[in-house]
Formats: structure tokens, C-alpha cells, sequence
């Protein structure tokens, strides 16, 4: 047993320094991406202003405000993963904690990277801590942003130092890089390692308030806006908290299940079962809170919040709307729950028949719901017809691919997870985007948005950065906590 | 010290735009062409906005000419990061190009729309060159900022300058906004509200005054007389 312990510590020690062909063509394409979206920054926003994007009067922000708030939410993950093993002691956690921690760490730094590139005069951003005014919430995010960054970039030194002075003595010819990376601190006495723990959990504890703040602070950004409907609301804060927490969770098991194979990581089936149990106990969660606000305004029909409503749900943003709550909640909440193939089929049968009904009893106007078949109401096929096709084919049928006889399987777990953080995109679109295009005076509809191809190139480039530092690190140390009895062992 | 307000008797207005060229010039805001215009780009220091009420049957056109509001309780004031929005001695909330970021967390927080971004550097035609207003206030804005309607704080500049040279103290009427200057049916009126005397702060009494989505707490400083 301790042969096979140490055995696995110097595997996952020494394959940090092959690097396979598989690799190497991963950073090439990555570094392309990042150059293509360097380059259309460099060439178009940075010479022509945000003239470039699609951005307009009155729709003043766009994905890159979308990106930021997304990548604010999904740097939760790491904090909930780390709370949970170096705060509450959930061992069972700790194969996957510094991948969490990695994650927190990028996506923050993306979400800054989001916001610069937002800016009109980028040049200028230091005007936020020469000139800081507290009234702005936006000021309040500067902070709350940079005293996270530090807890999270704490603790993930105190939980690798550990791995980093083992590296250094297994590979000698790094010795120098992780020299630098543990800062000098190489002691690795029982003493030293105790009060590793005792630091570690000190911050754990303070990440939570921190991750509390930082998401409630970045919801206010919209919330205290008194002149959009759509965001005025006292629920979007905890809303914020709740989706940052599902979706940070969601990227974390999107990261393991394809890093555990990638690298072969030391990983148990088990630990991905259970981060997708967590999650399928979050959704609903998420989906309360959705479900609360939507109510609130749809009952109380308020115009103007209500216009922003109409727009999400049967508008033009109708589409991200209903991919939200479908394919983006419900779905991975039923692929998680993993349901035997004969419920699903009754189970979907009662769904088609329930929304068959209320479709033709509350007369609700299906080209909304179905966008991309907007014609067929024309065409004279009856609505009970289409929900059912909608049902069949939207629902029932990816469900049925997905549900296993064998268990829930760590492929099916990441692909429900997957579409819990495109779910989360698309909400995070509906938040910021559509209240942006109701005005308060009657000014006459402007020509909406929709991102052009240096926006997107500019997005999908910041994405591959990511990427690319999350890849760069996985070579760097090892992507699992090395284990006490691992160590002992070798 | 004055606290400056305008008044707008919509009974008066004709929608005919004079006020929108008239700012445009004196304040050297960008014509923005055919497509960044139809693309959302233009920049309205002062817009006459259509609303067309009523259901096919009774149709009514209404038209709301709208500078900024000037509120005393600025929205955009408060969420700006960097104080590059802020309100004067007088009550006029100007804006800071220099400091500015363009966040445009302002123009989102603007429950009026009057907050415009710079999406390009601004261009004006050859023919224009002699039209351009030299004064320091009015010079062109950058592009990547905000700018906004700042009541021809240049304006007022100029009439202090003036009544210094008479010597005298700025009475009623001394200053005259470009778009109140120009209004051929005489529906604007510029003034101290704080002077009880003033023609506004006699029109901002009369009980067809109405100061728009005041249920926001923004407190404008622009008053509209609705149609009577």
C-alpha cells in the first residue's frame, strides 16, 4: 500500500516534466487564439475606440461587461471547494481544492481583464485609485476584487508550498523555479506544515465573507441602479451570490473531469460524483431565486420592469431566456439526478401534456418560446404539436443520451456541468443586457446590440488566456494536493 | 451664487430642432453621418424626443425637447468611479474629459438618456472649420469619454466676464443658453432658481409644471410647462 502511495507521488511529480506532442499542439492553438484576440485589440479598440464593438446608445455595455460579471461569478468555485476542505475539513474534497483554487485565481484575474478592456480610456485606469470616489460601487468592486485576489492567491500558496519543496527535491532541474514559486519558505518540519494548516484555515474562514462581499458588491454594480428596471432590485445581490456559487462550482467540474484525463490526475470517480451531487443540490437553489424575482415582477406588472421581463422571456432575448432555465438548470439537475430511461419517458410524456395544456389555456405565444420556429404558429400546426416536438427533441431526447443504467458516469457529470455554466452565460447576458434597452423616457427603440467579430475575437481570446495560464500551471506544479500519507509513503 | 435651472413650455415647443443645431454648433458636438447614426452613435447634447400616444384611432404626437436635467441629485454624479462627473457651485453637473475613464457606468445610471459616449474620435467636415466654437468649455471631447449638455456653461463664463466689465452684478436674463437663444417659439427660459423673482423660478411655480420622473428622487433642475 505505501509502495503504491509513493509510487503515484512520483508519478504525478515527474509527468510535470514530460510534455507530449498533445501538449505542446494545446499551447500552440492557445497561443494563436490569444494572438488573434491580442491583435484585433491591438489593430481595431485600441486605435479606433469602442467605435468597434457593437456597443451603442442605449445599449452602453456589452459581452465584455457580460464576461465580467461571468467570470466574477465562477471564481467561486475555488472558494467554496477551499472553504469546504481547509475550513470545514471535507477530505474528501482535497484531490480537487487546488484545481478550485487555480480557478478562482484566473477567472479574477479575467474579470479584470474584462473591465479593462471595457473601458473607453484605458490608459486611464489608474484614475480608479488616484481619484477612487466611494460613492461608486464600482469603487467598492476595485476593493472588494483585490482583497479577494489576496486571500485567494494565499491560499493557494500555504496549500502548494508543501508540493513545491517536494518538486524541487524530485526535480532537480527545476529547483530554481520552485525555489522562486515557494518564496524562500522551504521548511517543511511538522511545525511548519501545522501552522501551513492553521493559516490555510484562518483564511478559508475569511474567503467566505470575502466571496460574500465580492459577488453582492459586483450585483450592486447593477442593483443601486435606480434608473433600470430590470436591475433595482434588493434580491439580484444574494441572487449574484447564489449563480457565482452554482456556476464557480459547475467550472470546477468542468476542470476536473477533463484535467483528470488530460493529465492524468490521482482523481477518484467518487469525488466527481459528489461535486456533481453538491451541484445537483444547488440548482435548485438558483433556480428559487430565479424563479422569486421573475414572480415578483410578472404579479406585481410594474411597466417598466415588466417590459424588461417581456423582452427576456418572449422578446428577442427570449432565446438565452428559456436556454437558461431548460437546457442550462433543468437539464443537468435531471442528468444529475440520473432518473431510470422509463421515467424520463413518462416523466416527459406529463410534461408535454401539462405544458401542452397551459400553453392553451393562458394562450402563451409560443413564437417566443420556440424562436427558432417562429413560422410554424403561422403555418397552422397546433401549439399542443410543438410543445411536444419541443419537449421530445429540447428535453427528453439529450436527457435520454445522458441518463446511463451504469450510474452517473464523471463524462456525463462534467457535460451536465458544462451546460450549468452555458446556463449561467446566458443568464448573466439576460441580466446585464436587457434592461440596458428599456428606457425610462419615451425615447424611440434603438438598434439593439449584437457583438461584432473584434468583440467576440476579443472575448474568445481573453477565454483562451485563460485557458492557456490554466494549462501553463498544470505543468508547473502538480494539479492534485499530494496527500499526507502520499508523502509519508515516498 | 446662482443656482442655475431652465424651464421648457411644451404648449410652445414646435419640435422644430432648432434647439438640437443650435447646441450642436455652439458646443462643437459631432454631426455622426447616416450609418453611426442609424447604428446608435449620435451624440444628443440636447434632443427632441417623438412619443406618439394613442391606439391607431386617436393618434397623438407629443415632443419632448431634453437637455440634461441637471438634477440636484445627480444618479450619474454618484456612481462615478472617479469623480470625473460632478456638480458645480451652481448646479450645473459637468464633466471632467480628462479624468474621465469611460466606464460609462454614468450613462447607464442616467434615468434620462442624456449622458452620450464618445464611440469615435470626433470628425467635423472641412466646411465647418470656421464654424467651430473656440471657447475652452465647448472644445471637442475625445474620443473613449462621456460628455453631456452643460447648460453653455462657456455662455455663462462670458456673461460674467461681461457684467464684471459693466460692473454690475448678473441680473435676470444676463445669461442665454444656445438653445434658448435660438427657440423661435420662445418655449425655453433659463435662469436662477434660487432668485424668487426669476422668470423661472416664477414659471417653475405655475401649476403646469412638471419635473419628469421626479418619483426617482433625482430632483431635476430643468422644468417642463405640459400642454395645457
Amino acid at each position: 500500500m505505501a509502495m503504491a502511495k509513493a509510487l503515484i507521488f512520483r508519478e504525478t511529480i515527474h509527468r510535470l516534466e514530460r510534455i507530449g506532442l498533445g501538449y505542446v499542439l494545446l499551447l500552440l492553438g492557445l497561443v494563436g487564439l490569444v494572438g488573434w484576440g491580442a491583435s484585433s485589440y491591438l489593430s481595431q479598440q485600441w486605435t479606433r475606440g469602442l467605435w468597434v464593438t457593437g456597443m451603442n446608445t442605449p445599449a452602453y455595455w456589452g459581452i465584455y461587461i457580460v464576461n465580467f460579471v461571468l467570470f466574477i461569478g465562477l471564481s467561486a468555485g475555488g472558494i467554496l471547494v477551499a472553504a469546504l476542505v481547509h475550513a470545514v475539513g471535507i477530505e474528501r474534497f482535497r484531490p480537487v481544492a487546488r484545481i478550485a483554487e487555480i480557478l478562482a485565481i484566473s477567472c479574477l484575474v479575467l474579470a479584470t481583464v474584462f473591465i479593462m478592456l471595457d473601458l473607453g480610456r484605458p490608459e486611464r485606469f489608474f484614475h480608479l485609485l488616484l481619484y477612487g470616489r466611494m460613492s461608486s460601487p464600482l469603487v467598492w468592486d476595485v476593493i472588494v476584487i483585490n482583497v479577494y485576489l489576496a486571500i485567494s492567491m494565499a491560499l493557494g500558496y500555504f496549500s502548494t508550498r508543501a508540493d513545491l519543496i517536494h518538486c524541487m527535491r524530485e526535480l532537480p532541474r527545476r529547483r530554481w523555479l520552485y525555489r522562486m514559486l515557494s518564496l524562500g519558505y522551504t521548511d517543511l518540519s511538522p511545525q511548519a506544515l501545522e501552522r501551513d494548516h492553521r493559516i490555510l484555515r484562518t483564511l478559508a474562514f475569511a474567503a467566505i465573507p470575502a466571496a460574500i462581499g465580492l459577488h453582492s458588491v459586483t450585483a450592486w454594480i447593477f442593483g443601486l441602479v435606480k434608473a433600470r428596471p430590470g436591475w433595482h432590485s434588493a434580491l439580484i445581490a444574494p441572487l449574484f451570490v447564489v449563480s457565482a456559487i452554482v456556476s464557480g462550482l459547475a467550472l470546477v467540474i468542468v476542470a476536473v473531469v477533463v484535467s483528470r484525463r488530460a493529465f492524468r490526475l490521482p482523481i477518484a470517480d467518487h469525488v466527481v460524483k459528489d461535486l456533481g451531487l453538491l451541484l445537483a443540490f444547488l440548482i435548485p437553489v438558483l433556480g428559487y431565486f430565479l424563479f422569486a424575482e421573475l414572480l415578483t415582477v410578472v404579479y406585481a406588472r410594474e411597466p417598466a420592469p415588466l417590459a424588461v421581463f417581456r423582452e427576456m422571456m418572449v422578446g428577442s432575448y427570449a432565446p438565452i431566456f428559456w436556454f437558461n432555465l431548460l437546457l442550462g438548470l433543468l437539464l443537468p439537475l435531471l442528468v444529475l439526478m440520473n432518473p431510470p430511461r422509463r421515467v424520463v419517458l413518462a416523466g416527459s410524456a406529463v410534461a408535454t401534456g401539462v405544458v401542452a395544456i397551459a400553453v392553451t389555456r393562458f394562450e402563451i405565444p409560443l413564437a417566443g418560446l420556440l424562436p427558432f420556429l417562429p413560422t410554424q404558429v403561422a403555418l397552422g400546426i397546433p401549439p399542443t404539436a410543438i410543445v411536444a416536438v419541443f419537449w421530445a427533441f429540447g428535453l427528453a431526447l439529450p436527457l435520454l443520451l445522458l441518463v446511463s443504467p451504469k450510474g452517473l458516469t464523471p463524462a456525463r457529470i462534467g457535460i451536465a456541468a458544462a451546460l450549468v455554466v452555458l446556463g449561467v452565460v446566458a443568464e448573466r447576458t439576460n441580466i446585464v443586457l436587457p434592461p440596458l434597452l428599456e428606457r425610462l423616457m419615451p425615447y424611440p427603440a434603438g438598434p439593439g446590440y449584437f457583438p461584432t467579430l473584434v468583440e467576440i475575437s476579443i472575448v474568445v481570446g481573453t477565454y483562451a488566456l485563460g485557458v492557456l495560464a490554466f494549462a501553463f500551471l498544470a505543468k508547473l506544479f502538480p494539479l492534485v494536493e499530494l496527500s499526507h500519507e502520499e508523502r509519508e509513503a515516498a | 451664487m446662482p443656482r442655475w435651472g431652465m424651464v421648457i413650455d411644451l404648449d410652445k415647443c414646435t419640435a422644430c430642432q432648432s434647439c438640437t443645431v443650435a447646441c450642436r454648433v455652439e458646443n462643437n458636438v459631432p454631426i455622426a453621418g447616416q450609418r453611426d447614426s442609424s447604428n446608435g452613435r449620435a451624440i444628443f447634447w440636447n434632443e427632441v424626443i417623438p412619443v406618439i400616444e394613442g391606439d391607431g384611432t386617436h393618434l397623438k404626437g407629443r415632443f419632448i425637447p431634453r437637455p440634461c436635467m441637471h438634477c440636484e441629485n445627480p444618479p450619474c454624479v454618484q456612481v462615478c468611479p472617479v469623480g470625473a462627473t460632478f456638480k458645480d457651485a451652481e448646479g450645473i453637473v459637468r464633466q471632467d474629459y480628462q479624468r474621465c475613464i469611460g466606464c460609462r457606468y454614468c450613462t447607464v445610471a442616467c434615468p434620462y438618456g442624456a449622458r452620450y459616449f464618445n464611440w469615435r474620435a470626433p470628425e467635423f467636415a472641412e466646411s465647418h472649420a470656421s464654424y467651430r466654437n473656440p471657447d475652452a468649455p465647448a472644445r471637442p471631447r475625445p474620443v473613449g469619454v462621456v460628455e453631456k449638455c452643460t447648460f453653455c456653461v462657456q455662455r455663462i463664463e462670458r456673461a460674467r466676464r461681461r457684467v464684471a466689465a459693466e460692473g454690475r452684478e448678473l441680473r435676470d436674463g444676463d445669461v442665454v443658453p444656445a438653445c434658448v437663444q435660438t427657440c423661435p417659439g420662445r418655449a425655453r427660459f433659463f435662469g436662477d432658481l434660487d432668485d424668487k423673482h426669476s422668470q423661472v423660478s416664477r414659471l417653475a411655480r405655475s401649476p403646469r409644471a412638471l419635473r419628469f420622473l421626479e418619483d426617482l428622487g433625482t430632483r431635476p433642475q430643468v422644468i417642463y410647462l405640459m400642454e395645457g
